[in-house]
């Protein structure tokens, strides 16, 4: 059954599985950043003049030349734009002229390059809640690039290998080289584990926090937002374990970005100490689902579709309360039907019936509605149903089938 | 760091061959046996088709495989394949799988619609098979083994890049699930080993 | 898989020594391009890497860029002496007539028929069906349809792989399998291990014609083949991989037929 299915334990597209995770720090306190002294040390047009840094641009004008030619973009120029302008007015001096790669990967995660290309992760823009957590995250990732860490995180693993020993087999080689290969993603399956090969120092976090927290706060959105967007995170890494009833799972964000209460506390003390009191703040939550509407759709799907109930029932839940609606009851019913343990079936057929209660309900909560009546012997309310889905989807991929139901 | 599987494994059995000749493939561990142009028994032997030409036939792994679900292929699962389910019972998965792994493959339930099994096998794709896209492109009713049944069409890209194409034909019979499957590359193969596949759905007999 | 996979590697590591081994398969009407004959390499696939002390393969920007620099060279060389003309390219867009997105498509499906080859040719899975056929894989109408584009006749797809031991390495100088699953690691066999392949495919008829895989690995850590770095190297290389090509078995009896565009499944 399925050629690849006895190959693969798990797809991991962020971990690639032999990426070592980062160390989460025990033990030693990291005494917070202050986002005042948070300045950037590069600035527009900045060039690489040391010879392990030209390499390392090298390597990462491969990666691009990879990413871009990717199966796996969402090009909508609509939704594109929007992260651009995001980008540019959060991301640093450099920022307005990135180049932005939207990856359809249903897993949380950005990165901005110093070569002036970022990458964001279509399941990020499924967990924000509004524009200020986008650009939180977006801000974050630049404050890594803004304060030069890939570069010094690059020469931290090096200064680790053993590959110094080989003096002979260096020799005549231009430049130092570096510890890792970015640039031969041939496949897919790799593409997440560039998000991995930078491991941030605890240290390098709390800079690229406080940070973040600034420029978000420069702009105009409620700095207390990033604290909000771990908060989250954390969350949803829970709510996937303890349904597994065991620890959080490999290959998550937190493999490369260490999380402990304390920078929770961090976020927050930093919060409190940049917002001026009197200046008017705004997540700008309308605009967010405004822009992003067009494809929620699509990222809930990718989402519950992975079958973690844990998880895709936590992010439905949070963006709930903004307020539920028809997609929210649809997909919720979608997360019982896959989980589909005693009892599920049921807290299945009632979520699709509140959904065709909405207007926005998508035609597939008429179908499904329609198939949980059927199984309840309720036939004419089923037809009924099924005919309200053709009505809305004529050319829906299973009309012919339901058609055949629908009397 | 990437993954280097195919390195590994070469250099390691290439030590069996003879250097440097146009050679034949005898010699190392086939899971493969060749299936003759005649009726043969699939899955759990409830099912018998006939092939209209020989195709390999996927011997099961112990504690891999599930025993109702049997693959044939043509040039290689990577390629194509044809896999049988014959059987399979209602709170069983397509696929072996631990229970602490947080992304599952839905398991099957005899009331299960043509919809939902569609979306499981989505799911089988998603979850385990590395699809990174995955598009239904039409479900219809189709007698199969006597019965009301379903046949499905879809395409996934998978995490290698490459599209497939594939194509399920089942049915429900007493709480237990009956499928022939046909998935493969978009590019050349599908088309190719499509008509074997249709020939087989139809000489397709259920064993009492 | 996995059972199997670890199966094989620990059984073939008692028989491994210190050769060059190469393993031809062609199609079995093939016979070598001569002539005026037009080939595309199309970006060919290169990694050099470090094997750590845990056996793993680190790549190595520099010495990979090196080693793609080394091979070019010795392609072009190679190819000029045995007439017909080659283009190397090493970015998608490069190839007038089609657009960068056909020349992916073409390279991702060649891409798993190579992985199909090797699984089912030189790792011992083979197929039953497959058997006495030489090769017996096709790209299909898509590279057919490449051809009539750009003009090309042949088109070869060339992996290289090398690495080399770190100082880590040499200095235990371990033998043995680390363990393994599929995808995860390299063998702890030695010094260096150089795997590459090459495969042709016959842009008229779309069929993989000839494959051949090298694999130079050293059991002594220290003890160097040709480093793939290294002009020499490389050009010894390319030299097992493509310089020693081999007629399929109807044309090496003598029957010389030109392959005919056959019902490839």
């Amino acid at each position: 059954m399925c050629s690849r299915c006895l190959e693969l334990t798990r797809r991991s597209l962020l971990a690639g599985g032999a990426a070592t995770a980062a160390a989460l720090h025990a033990g030693v306190a990291q005494a917070r950043v202050r986002p005042q002294d948070m300045v950037p040390l590069v600035g527009p047009g900045f060039k690489p003049t040391e010879r392990d840094e030209i390499g390392l641009w090298k390597e990462m004008d491969r990666v691009e030349e990879e990413i871009s030619g990717t199966n796996l973009l969402i090009t909508d120029r609509n939704i594109t734009g929007y992260l651009r302008d995001l980008i540019g007015t959060v991301g640093g001096p450099a920022a307005k002229d990135f180049r932005i790669y939207l990856a359809r990967i249903p897993e949380f995660n950005a990165m901005m390059f110093p070569t002036g290309f970022a990458v964001v992760f279509s399941g990020l823009l499924l967990r924000m809640r509004n524009e200020a957590q986008l650009a939180g995250v977006i801000a974050h990732e630049s404050g890594h690039f803004l304060r030069r860490h890939m570069i010094r995180s690059w020469r931290d693993q090096k200064r680790k290998t053993d590959l110094f020993a080989i003096g002979a087999m260096l020799a005549g080689v231009g430049g130092a080289g570096a510890g890792v290969y970015l640039g031969d993603y041939v496949q897919l399956a790799q593409l997440g584990t560039i998000l991995s090969l930078f491991q941030y120092s605890r240290a390098m976090e709390a800079e690229a926090d406080s940070m973040g927290a600034r420029l978000i706060a420069d702009t105009g959105y409620p700095p207390v937002e990033m604290a909000n967007i771990w908060e989250q995170l954390i969350g949803e890494e829970n709510a996937s374990a303890r349904y597994r009833g065991k620890h959080r799972r490999k290959g998550s964000i937190f493999d490369t970005h260490p999380s402990e209460g304390s920078r929770m506390a961090d976020l927050r003390a930093d919060a409190a100490e940049i917002t001026v009191p009197g200046k008017v703040y705004d997540a700008h939550r309308d605009r967010y689902l405004t822009n992003i509407g067009p494809i929620r759709p699509m990222l809930l799907d990718d989402q519950v579709k992975l079958n973690d109930p844990g998880a895709s029932q936590y992010l439905i839940e949070t963006l709930a309360q903004d307020g539920w609606n028809g997609l929210l009851r649809f997909y919720e019913g979608e997360v019982w039907r896959l989980r589909n343990r005693p009892g599920d079936e049921q807290r299945a057929a009632q979520s699709y019936a509140a959904a065709v209660a909405y207007p926005d309900a998508p035609a597939e909560a008429w179908r499904s509605h329609g198939i949980e009546l059927m199984k309840q012997g309720r036939s004419a309310e089923a037809k009924s149903a099924f005919r309200r889905y053709l009505t809305i989807k004529p050319d829906a991929p299973d009309a012919a089938w339901v058609r055949s139901m629908a009397g | 760091m990437k993954p280097e599987p195919r390195g590994a494994l070469i250099a390691a059995t290439l030590a069996l061959a003879a250097c440097s000749s146009v050679g034949d493939d005898y010699g190392g561990f086939s899971d493969y046996s060749a299936i003759r142009v005649q009726r043969v028994n699939v899955g759990d032997d409830r099912l018998s088709v006939v092939a209209p030409r020989p195709w390999n036939r996927h011997r099961p792994v112990l504690f891999e495989d599930v025993r109702a679900v049997e693959d044939w292929t043509l040039n290689g699962p990577l390629l194509d394949g044809i896999s049988f389910v014959t059987g399979l019972r209602d709170g069983k998965s397509l696929i072996r799988q631990r229970r602490t792994t947080s992304q599952q493959v839905p398991i099957f339930r005899s009331n299960m619609t043509p919809p939902e099994i569609a979306a499981m096998i989505e799911s089988l794709y998603r979850v385990r098979g590395g699809a990174v896209d995955f598009r239904t492109v039409s479900l219809q009713p189709r007698s199969f083994l006597g019965t009301n049944g379903f046949q499905l069409d879809y395409e996934h890209l998978d995490d290698d890049e490459l599209w497939r194409r594939g194509r399920a034909v089942g049915t429900v019979i007493n709480g237990q699930l009956y499928l022939v499957l046909l998935d493969a590359a978009k590019s050349h193969y599908f088309d190719a080993a499509l008509p074997d596949y249709e020939a087989i759905v139809a000489s397709a007999q259920l064993r009492r | 898989m996995v059972k199997r996979g670890l199966g094989i590697a620990l059984a073939a590591s008692v028989a491994l020594s210190g050769c060059v081994q190469t393993r031809q398969y062609a199609d079995v009407q093939f016979t070598p391009p001569s002539g005026d004959y037009k080939l595309l390499v199309l970006r060919p696939d290169v990694t050099v890497g470090s094997l750590t002390t845990g056996g793993m393969v680190e790549p190595r920007a520099d010495w990979t860029d090196q080693a793609r620099h080394s091979i070019v060279e010795a392609l072009r060389a190679q190819q000029a002496r045995r007439g017909g003309k080659i283009t190397i390219v090493e970015h998608r867009n490069e190839v007038p007539g089609v657009t960068a997105q056909e020349l992916a498509d073409v390279e991702r499906l060649n891409y798993v028929v190579d992985q199909s080859i090797v699984l089912h040719k030189y790792l011992g899975d083979y197929l039953p069906t497959k058997r006495g056929k030489g090769l017996d894989w096709t790209l299909g109408a898509d590279a057919v349809k490449l051809g009539q584009k750009t003009g090309y006749d042949y088109a070869l797809f060339l992996h290289a792989e090398d690495s080399v031991a770190s100082g880590g390495r040499i200095a235990l100088g371990v033998l043995g399998l680390a363990g393994c699953f599929i995808g995860f690691c390299a063998p702890n066999v030695g010094g260096q291990q150089q795997l590459d392949y090459a495969s042709l495919v016959d842009l008229k008829t779309g069929e993989v014609v000839w494959f051949n895989v090298v694999t130079a690995g050293s059991e002594i850590p220290g003890i160097k083949f040709g480093d793939l770095r290294t002009p020499e190297g490389a050009a010894q290389m390319v030299d097992r991989l493509l310089g020693r090509m081999k007629p399929g078995k109807e044309a090496a009896k003598g029957v010389v037929m030109t392959p005919e565009p056959q019902e490839k499944r």
